[in-house]
């Protein structure tokens, strides 16, 4: 299941040729200035708000970023930032104050990762994350805030406006232009919540990686107990227990449904085919196994299947993966 | 395509000599499961923040901004820098540093206009030339508001590229200030050993720097430097430092026993500290003179160099200043109007009577 990415990035660049490719359906606005305008009030009136909780991040060897978010001072960051749990790291808040924090867990998979200021008694200034990872949409208007080249009080924290370009499992793809040192930084939504984290950059402009929310929420409890997660699988959400693939009509089909999965326990049986996934078209067997894993084990969701010529609705809790079918 | 991890060693501006003080990026290796297919279709170019989308509705509400810009091109016909008329006469500004040999070169504008060029004035502090498209009437200058007061972080601005043919749009990305200056570099590092013959030993060079646009390689003994001689490392610095970004260094130097010449064009020494290992690459390429400016306006516009010395608008029209430095990838300095214009118009009116150059 794992494919490694080599460094000479071939791989890669093929890929986004072929991801940019896949135009969808411009919803034509008629009004661009109106909305940019309307965009700009929204940003302005939550960049004062979401301000005092960025941060900068000293590693030993260079500069990043991240965010608080929560009073008790927890941080959420990139995973090339913290390397390891258990590493003591300095912190510069927005005002230029110097504080310390140590690294959690980490998601080495995904680039997530935690770490905690030490002081927990003070109200630290904190934003809410997003937990409605699938509603981060290609087209949405975000904002990214981190500290490129490290801290500069004179500068203060750097904002970029865009829009969300892409959306996979665990990442988003933005034009919210990053470099060195933002790094663990936000990526916002327009209601001010975090909806990525500052990950790794591509030569070309719009070619901005931030990892979701969903590597965070899925393997919340493993990191913040300070494990490191290396192989894809591990605390995975989103678990289904069908095997699917696409039928010679194309449409995406469950070709055997596990004993005691969530699926059979929602009735799903080898043969249905999947229509809809909630209000979301079912398309491709990767597009539909890709959104029930960005979700959270725990999770209910509503699946529409054609079965014997009727369309009938099921409503699955997803699960875990269990232990023994990890890589 | 390139790859890069996005935290940054930590620099400081070393004292003395031009080394690099610090650690490697941190790279990782991404790890990429097939889970790291789309979820959702790709949002195509057209829908993106600078996508024909957006930038279709721009044409209308900014009706002067492209028609204010006109571009120098060299003796080949290669874009040097963007204008901005600032008089329908043909008084024009543009970033001084990147025309030093402005008469040599030619002004186009409007797809098939072009003119030869009078110098009137540098104003090195402002890094701006002032000067005049010969026998040229009737273009379209701009009206600088001096009241950019209200500009502040998250407000959209807009800009005309490629010599006003397109328009982009960014925000206000950080909050204006002062920049520093630190003199000027080429992006090498010394030896501190004298070589066998007399000259100094370049050890390393920054990547994308001066140095190596200019042909120098390590290895390389430099011997003279605009006619002196070069004795030792220190002598090296302290004489590149006292030149400012933009300016050529005529450079001698020795390789393989055999003397050469070559003509270095400096760039801003603070940028060249910070970025030795190209980790901040700029698409496109950053200027030559990225530092000491009374005061900037940082934003996000996706400009390159070239751009350089065209207007920066609001979405309501106003010219607020004039685009100076691409700094880094996500870095874009303008100059407000205010920092300059209260210069530049009595100069063109001092220009202006009697009238000059309305004749080719």
């Amino acid at each position: 299941m794992l494919y490694r990415v080599l460094p000479s990035s071939l791989y890669l660049a093929a890929y986004f040729m072929v991801a940019g490719a896949l135009v969808s359906q411009a919803e034509l606005s008629s009004t661009p200035l109106k909305e940019l305008l309307s965009v700009q009030t929204g940003v302005q009136t939550l960049l004062t708000k979401v301000r005092p909780a960025v941060v900068a991040i000293r590693t030993h060897d260079g500069t990043a970023s991240g965010v608080i978010i929560n009073a008790e001072g927890l941080i959420l960051t990139a995973a090339h930032v913290a390397e390891k749990p258990g590493r003591e790291m300095r912190v510069v808040l927005d005002d230029g104050k110097v504080v310390k924090a140590v690294t959690l867990g980490l998601d080495k998979t995904t680039d997530a990762a935690l770490m905690q200021l030490h002081d927990t008694d003070k109200a630290w200034p904190h934003v809410k994350l997003s937990r409605e990872v699938v509603k981060a949409l290609p087209g949405s208007w975000c904002f990214a805030l981190g500290h490129p080249g490290g801290f500069d009080k004179e500068r203060g924290v750097v904002l970029r406006v865009g829009k969300i370009i892409r959306q996979t499992a665990n990442s988003l793809q933005t034009d919210c232009v990053l470099m060195g040192g933002d790094s663990g930084g936000p990526l916002f939504n327009l209601k001010g919540e975090v909806i990525g984290i500052h990950s790794q950059i591509w030569e070309q402009r719009d070619h901005n990686m931030h990892v979701s929310m969903a590597p965070f929420l899925r393997s919340w409890d493993e990191m913040k107990s300070s494990l490191v997660i290396r192989v894809w699988g591990t605390g995975s959400g989103g678990y289904l227990g069908a095997a699917i693939d696409v039928n010679a009509a194309g449409k995406v089909e469950v070709l055997e449904v596990l004993e005691g999965s969530p699926a059979q326990k929602a009735g799903l049986i080898a043969g249905d085919v999947v229509e809809a996934l909630e209000t979301q078209p079912v398309s491709s067997a990767s597009q539909f196994s890709n959104a029930v894993r960005v979700r959270p084990a725990g999770d209910e969701i509503l699946l529409k299947v054609l079965r014997d010529q009727a369309t009938r609705e099921l409503r699955v809790k997803l699960a875990s993966r269990p232990k023994e079918d990890e890589g | 395509m390139r790859r890069v991890g996005m935290t940054k060693p930590e620099c400081r501006i070393p004292n003395g000599n031009l080394r690099n003080g610090c650690g490697l990026v941190l790279l990782f290796v991404f790890l990429f499961g097939v889970a790291h297919a789309d979820t959702r279709a790709t949002l195509s170019q057209e829908e993106r923040t600078n996508g024909a989308q957006i930038l279709g509705g721009m044409e209308t509400t900014l009706p002067g901004a492209r028609a204010a810009v006109a571009q120098i091109k060299d003796a080949k016909g290669k874009a040097v820098s963007t204008a901005v008329w600032v008089g329908a006469d043909g008084y024009f500004l543009t970033k001084a540093s990147e025309v030093p040999e402005l008469e040599k070169q030619r002004i186009h504008w409007a797809k098939e206009n072009s003119a030869a060029i009078r110098e009137i004035q540098r104003l090195n502090a402002h890094d701006l030339v002032l000067a005049q498209a010969v026998g040229v009437s009737g273009v379209m200058p701009v009206k600088f508001e001096m009241a950019a007061s209200k500009t502040a972080y998250g407000q959209w601005l807009a800009a005309p590229v490629k010599g006003g043919s397109e328009i982009r749009i960014g925000v206000i990305s950080a909050q204006p200030r002062k920049i520093q200056g630190f003199g000027a570099a080429m992006g090498i590092s010394m030896d501190k050993e004298p070589p066998p013959v007399p000259g100094v030993r370049i050890i390393g060079l920054a990547e994308e720097s001066p140095a190596v646009a200019a042909g120098l390689r390590v290895g390389d003994i430099l011997t003279a430097l605009d006619g002196k001689p070069a004795t030792d490392r220190e002598q090296v610095s302290n004489l590149i430092k006292s030149y400012q970004p933009g300016d050529f260094m005529e450079v001698k130097y020795s390789r393989d026993g055999k003397p050469r010449t070559t003509r270095v064009r400096l760039a801003s020494r603070m940028k060249i500290v910070m970025n030795w290992e190209g980790e901040d690459f700029a698409n496109g390429g950053i200027s030559l003179r990225t530092d000491n400016f009374a005061r900037v306006i940082q934003h996000d516009l996706p400009l390159t160099p070239l751009d350089m010395g065209g207007p920066l608008f609001d979405l309501q029209g106003h010219a607020l200043g004039i685009n100076i430095a691409r700094v880094d990838r996500v870095t874009t300095f303008a100059l407000p109007a205010s920092v300059f214009w209260k210069e530049i118009e009595p100069l063109i009116e001092a220009d202006r009577h009697p009238p000059k150059a309305l004749k080719p």
